[in-house]
């Protein structure tokens, strides 16, 4: 997939009048504005087990509501289609675990979303999946539908690595996965890895052999993320009772750096804080998160972003599945110019490309805390934690591993 | 009308303000029907707590023996921090009423408000409560008192201030044992202040003993200590409904409303006499009580460069007020590096400290942050004067001093035997000198430790108590200041001392201490992009270093599933909590960090 040329500054789009509070005067507001959506996103929240790191909207044991799931978000998927601006760039059916639903009930699904024609042609359609989901059928269903992306949830190929996460599955199950999915069709294929695995185990070799693992297995595209101990999360209660220990930052820093290191020599273009692509096969649609662009969620916990309004979906399971149309808003929240400024550095910053001058200029003239942000600018490129390439500041290497100590400034 | 003229002591929680609800019951001051627990605890915090802070006094009558006797009692706190309560509510008394719980035994303060109130001459009855309780050992606590206190078992009156039993036996007990007041010795009038209050409506509120003559509504009264004229306009008793009355004569108890406008304007312990026909002596005083233990209060939210005005005022106006209501603790305004503006505020004790915070907080609305404890110090400079301290920042250059001397106090442990052992090692680990030992009763005994004020104020009395399973008791007092070997401990971060956090102590501890305070800081101080140094000195010597390593990751990992919001908050979250840090040159110190210096805990 080619990098969008377009440009997503949202600046030229018009705002919306007043604070929405249903998705349908979000919809409304964005046809009289005449916006463009670049975007959908479509949250199936069922997994086979809950992991304990996991801070996503997802269910366990509660299977039987599958195939309803589908038929609910096929509803509410015509109901958006109906107000559609015109076709997006990108689609992400995400969750929980999408290849968890019975195949069938996939197959309707992605059918139907494809019916609704949210995405425009050659657009990107991805599709998250655990290894051990995909199967020959699945994988075909997949690619019949016009998928022609796949995110699959690697986290590690060591079986310590992956039970200190509470993955069950045999790490050969990726490989095979990857062949099924290229059998079908689908050669652009993502793998998801975790560092700082508290395994008990070496971190530094252990990560290493992941890291050569999965280049050994030519994905197009990797995601690896430091382990987070999320608030609310069982493993956010271990770490604080102390049954967890955190791998130490220093350590995690030479995690971090030996990711760079190895994917770079394997021909991997870091784009992203946490992502690396071949050649141009980037994530379009997490760009479109990254670069504040409009995007659209469909089911519960799914969240959205129209010209400065942001919100959530309620992320519940019960209420969804016995309304219809489009899902309940559970927040919205409408930023000011300043708010957008900063949520506009804060996203640019995350991407290796970094933030065009122009931008940059925007946010720190602005009366409010445009002072404070120039500022900041001047004490970190001081500190060597940001740098001007020509007309783009980006984070530096070092900057990469402090991104929130130089975020933080700028919001 | 015979009177008879009282307080109630105990040690805290035998039972004293139960007992004056019964008491005032007993003879019908108040219905049944208005009866409800602790009637003269009126604090919010005291009815909490369950714990008296201020005395208060009322008036009721008893017929005995086929007369009526006028009752003026005053209901006293237990807790060793506010003896000076006591000591105060003696002056107007020819009795005390010493209550023991029957379960406990005496305890410290019974021994301590017992010699307080024998040190007055006054007359004791002693009361054993609580016999309704399954636990009562009413006979053993009985021999306790008369081998501790020397007052005969014989004379002890068993009661249960919750069922009423044995309270008409004390009522009778009360009007037959304690002495009539003493007759007026002259004819000018001289009263006692022993209490005062304020209230928003009338102003200050005096609470008197008059011993010779009479005061009436509209008489010119003189403060013979402070010299100050006023005009009565107001004179009661409390019963404990306030009742005004137009005279308070010789003996009796009562309060006077003289438009009085500020507490400072009224000492306790001063005489009042007739402007128009003054006394020529003074009746003997009583001495204000002293600030022992000193810590700063600072808003809470104001960060030290954007303090903001309104944070400090707002907090200048809650303890002008608190002041208002207690005039035994101090302030002056302070200014720290660190800290921005606060108050350096002086209290009787520990609990006092925590008391008046939690009022100033919850009566004040304001918030605050409480550097850790310390003690008053003497400081004797090469010039042969005395200065005294109340923080370790204040201290002079080293080279001007001489000595530095600190407060002693002679400090009673009433704890089991099987505790003994614990309980020296306790005291020998925080400089205690053994002085003596006395048998209470089979299986408990009192120790006595000459011990420095600043090893005991911040968790001795934990300690005690975890050591004697919450058994053991203790009280102290004051003796005197002694030079010795102490030093300034100064925390330096990255090479700027930070004088929020120094302290003084023992030379021979200096090092531990101020490794613990190191450690303690280090675990405090979050990750930084530079290394910090931390270290502790006396004078240019570096005793203890530990360092604080450099950040090397702080990055969200994930922030995709397009949750911004989310991510934006927790980012925004990070930012508001460095407003609650204090900068000490490029490091931002949290708060909390001030106030973990004293405690001694690993
Ligand atoms: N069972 C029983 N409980 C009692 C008796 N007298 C007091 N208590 C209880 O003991 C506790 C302490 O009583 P207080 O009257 O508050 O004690 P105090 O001596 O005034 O305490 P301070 O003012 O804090 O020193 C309360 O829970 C009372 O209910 C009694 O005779 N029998
Ligand atoms: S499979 Fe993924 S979405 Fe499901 S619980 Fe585990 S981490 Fe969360
Ligand atoms: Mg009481």
């Amino acid at each position: 997939m080619a990098m969008p040329q377009f440009d997503h500054s949202t600046a030229s789009l018009p705002q919306l009048a007043e604070t929405p509070s249903t998705a349908e005067s979000i919809l409304r507001g964005l046809q009289d504005a005449g916006t463009c959506i670049q975007g959908a996103y479509v949250h199936v929240p069922f997994c086979m087990h809950r992991c304990h790191y996991c801070d996503f909207f997802t269910v366990a044991g509660r299977d039987q509501w599958r195939s309803a799931y589908v038929t609910r978000l096929l509803d509410e998927a015509t109901v958006v289609a109906q107000h559609w601006p015109g076709p997006a760039d990108t689609l992400f059916v995400g969750g929980g675990t999408p290849t968890w639903l019975e195949p069938p009930d996939l197959a309707r699904l992605l059918e139907g979303l494809a019916a609704c024609s949210l995405l425009g042609k050659g657009g990107e359609w991805t599709v998250e999946a655990n290894p051990e989901t995909v199967t020959e059928e699945v994988a075909g269903i997949l690619a019949g539908a016009g998928v022609n992306r796949v995110s699959l949830g690697a986290q590690s190929f060591r079986t310590e690595a992956l039970k200190a996460l509470e993955r069950w599955h045999d790490p050969d199950s990726v490989p095979r996965a990857l062949a099924f999915l290229r059998d079908a069709g689908i050669q652009d294929c993502s793998l998801d890895l975790i560092f700082a695995v508290p395994d008990g185990g070496d971190a530094v070799s252990g990560w290493t052999s992941d890291l050569k693992r999965a280049v050994s297995l030519a994905p197009t595209h990797l995601s690896c993320y430091g382990l987070t101990y999320e608030p609310g999360t069982p493993l956010r209660r271990r770490l604080e009772s102390g049954a967890v220990t955190q791998v130490d930052q220093d350590i995690e820093a030479v995690l971090y750096a030996t990711t760079q290191s190895v994917l770079a020599d394997h021909g991997y273009t870091q784009y992203e804080i946490s992502n690396w692509a071949q050649g141009d096969q980037v994530c379009d649609h997490n760009l479109n998160y990254w670069r504040n662009a409009n995007w659209w969620p469909l089911g519960p916990s799914g969240s959205g972003h129209v010209n400065g309004t942001r919100w959530r979906n309620r992320p519940r399971l019960g209420p969804y599945l016995e309304g219809q149309g489009l899902s309940e808003i559970d927040t919205v929240e409408v930023l000011d110019a300043d708010g957008r400024a900063g949520e506009v550095l804060m996203l640019g910053l995350r991407c290796t490309r970094g933030i065009e001058r122009q931008k940059v200029i925007a946010a720190t003239s602005l009366p409010m805390r445009g002072q404070q942000r120039a500022a900041a600018i001047e004490r970190h490129l001081e500190s060597g934690l940001l740098v001007w390439d020509d007309d783009l500041l980006r984070l530096t290497q070092a900057g990469m591993l402090l991104g929130d100590t130089v975020l933080v400034d700028l919001l | 009308m015979p009177i008879r003229n009282f307080s109630i002591i105990a040690h805290i929680d035998h039972g004293k303000s139960t007992l004056a609800d019964r008491l005032l019951q007993a003879t019908r001051a108040v219905s049944d029907r208005e009866a409800r627990e602790q009637l003269l605890d009126s604090m919010d915090l005291e009815r909490e707590r369950g714990i008296t802070i201020k005395a208060s006094a009322v008036t009721v009558s008893h017929h005995c023996d086929g007369q009526d006797y006028q009752l003026n009692f005053i209901d006293t706190p237990g807790h060793v921090d506010f003896t000076y309560e006591v000591s105060r509510a003696l002056t107007a008394c020819e009795g005390a009423v010493l209550v023991v719980d029957s379960t406990q035994g005496v305890e410290a303060q019974t021994v301590a408000n017992a010699y307080l109130a024998i040190g007055s001459d006054l007359d004791l009855i002693p009361v054993v409560n609580k016999i309704d309780l399954p636990a009562a050992d009413p006979d053993r606590v009985a021999m306790e008192i008369e081998s501790v206190l020397g007052l005969p078992a014989e004379d002890c009156i068993y009661c249960s201030a919750k069922t009423g039993q044995g309270i008409a036996e004390l009522l009778d007990a009360i009007c037959r044992m304690l002495p009539d007041p003493r007759p007026a010795t002259i004819n000018e009038t001289r009263a006692l202040i022993f209490d005062s209050h304020y209230d928003e409506y009338r102003g200050v509120i005096v609470y008197v003993r008059v011993f010779d003559g009479a005061l009436k509504i509209g008489d010119r009264i003189r403060m013979m200590g402070t010299g100050t004229t006023w005009t009565i306009t107001e004179l009661g008793i409390n019963t404990p409904q306030p009742q005004k009355v137009t005279q308070i004569g010789t003996s009796e108890v009562g309060y006077l409303v003289a438009s009085i406008k500020t507490l400072e304007d009224v000492r306790v312990g001063d005489t009042i006499t007739l402007d128009k026909y003054p006394a020529s002596e003074a009746l003997p005083g009583y001495e204000e009580p002293q600030q022992m233990v000193f810590c700063d209060f600072y808003p809470a939210t104001a960060a030290a460069e954007s303090s903001k005005k309104s944070d400090f005022e707002a907090l200048r106006e809650a303890i002008e007020k608190l002041r208002l209501n207690d005039a035994s603790f101090t302030y002056e305004v302070q200014h720290s590096e660190a800290l921005g503006f606060g108050f350096r505020c002086g209290f009787l004790g520990l609990l006092h400290m925590e008391i008046v915070q939690e009022r100033l907080e919850r009566e004040g609305g304001v918030e605050i942050v409480q550097t850790a404890p310390t003690v008053t110090y003497q400081v004797l400079t090469i010039d042969d004067e005395v200065v005294e301290i109340h923080n370790p920042a204040d201290l002079p250059d080293p080279a001007q001093i001489k000595e530095i001397r600190e407060p002693l106090v002679k400090i009673e442990i009433i704890c089991p035997d099987d505790n003994i052992g614990d309980m020296m090692s306790l005291c020998d680990s925080r400089r205690g000198v053994f002085q003596s030992q006395q048998f209470i009763s089979e299986g408990r005994q009192m120790l006595v430790f000459e011990i420095p004020l600043a090893e005991i104020i911040y968790d001795f009395y934990d300690k005690l108590k975890s050591i004697t399973r919450g058994y053991g008791t203790m009280d102290y007092e004051i003796t005197e200041f002694r030079a010795d070997s102490l030093a300034k401990v100064s925390i330096l971060v990255n090479g700027a001392p930070v004088e929020a956090l120094s302290l003084i102590c023992h030379r021979e501890n200096a090092e531990k201490r101020g490794r613990s305070m190191l450690l303690k800081l280090r675990k405090q101080i979050d990750r930084h992009q530079f290394e910090i140094a931390l270290q502790a000195a006396i004078g240019g010597k570096i005793i203890a270093r530990e360092t604080v390593k450099a950040v090397r990751k702080n990055v969200t990992a994930k922030c995709y599933g397009g949750d911004i919001t989310r991510k934006r908050k927790l980012l925004e979250k990070q930012k508001a909590g460095k407003k609650r840090m204090k900068s000490v040159g490029s490091v931002q110190i949290p708060q909390e960090a001030f106030l973990s210096i004293l405690d001694q805990s690993e």
